[in-house]
């Protein structure tokens, strides 16, 4: 199929839009996050069972009741730490998205055929946090050093031409 | 036992907090955006506190905080926002439309549980 050069440049954002979409489902399974808190829930009724365990044997193996206890305290300080771990991954996961959904609604804007423009300001509109305007003004910034050189590059060659 | 009502359109964001709080002794109602905690409120729920993210489908976290000071059961209920939005004309919308505390992601639960105790009603 054949497209004129507009024609083209939608579809290829139509395309990529669809892409980052697809991508989007895959990193907002959060089965990486609930496996983490159903692997804290275990240790929990299994840091109950050593404590009862511990309760048991207090006077018959003073030693394992020792071992029980040392066992519970180590288990309460992995599940917090596991718990900040889901947490954070929830977050990280969240603000991914979020990002990705920016650069849907971007591409999806760019897509349309009826000539709508999508200017920086535009697209600085639809971000959802400071780290998406820091990552904007860099690369802003990158863009118009890149312009200006090559803009020199050209005015010499232009000039050793002439 | 102190009901929390969150609302967030992360899936995995409303699992997580859901289980922090529950593991600190709180009930806890979910919503994924606005409307739908909107709808939990008219529906009877009274929270001690709301968690509101930002940034979510139908009605966003500012509008909700609006909607929610408009009603008289939650009118003076605590609404923290926990957002991966940091801007201060953001911050500055959500506090002029009645929100108590403002955090941002990525955030630890020892803060969000602070916050949260802070806010609660004293017994």
């Amino acid at each position: 199929m054949q497209f004129d050069a507009e024609a083209g440049d939608n579809l290829v954002c139509a395309v990529l839009a669809a892409q980052v979409a697809e991508l989007r489902g895959r990193i907002d399974t959060g089965a990486a996050v609930e496996l983490l808190w159903q692997t804290s829930d275990v240790l929990s009724q299994l840091s109950g069972l050593v404590v009862e365990l511990a309760k048991r044997c207090h006077k018959s193996d003073g030693d394992l009741s020792a071992q029980c206890n040392t066992a519970v305290a180590a288990e309460i300080d992995i599940r917090r730490s596991l718990e900040s771990l889901a947490f954070a991954q929830a977050q990280r996961n969240d603000f991914t998205c979020q990002t990705v959904d920016c650069v849907v609604t971007a591409l999806g804007r760019l897509a349309t055929s009826d000539g709508a423009r999508l200017s920086p300001d535009d697209l600085a509109a639809l971000y959802v946090s400071e780290e998406q305007r820091q990552v904007h003004d860099a690369a802003t910034r990158q863009f118009v050093a890149v312009t200006r050189r090559n803009g020199v590059e050209r005015h010499k060659r232009e000039g050793s031409a002439e | 036992m102190p009901a929390i009502l969150v609302l967030d359109d992360s899936a995995t964001m409303v699992m997580s907090l859901s289980r922090i709080l529950k593991n600190a002794g709180y009930e806890v109602e979910t919503a994924s955006n606005g409307k739908e905690g909107m709808a939990k409120l008219a529906g009877g729920l009274k929270p001690s506190v709301i968690l509101t993210d930002i940034n979510m489908p139908q009605m966003d976290g500012i509008a909700f905080i609006k909607e929610a000071r408009k009603a008289a059961s939650t009118r003076f209920t605590p609404i923290i926002v926990l957002t991966t939005e940091s801007g201060g004309q953001k911050r500055d919308e959500a506090r002029a439309a009645g929100a108590s505390a403002w955090l941002t992601k990525p955030t630890e639960p020892n803060e969000l549980l602070t916050a949260l105790k802070q806010l609660l009603p004293s017994k």
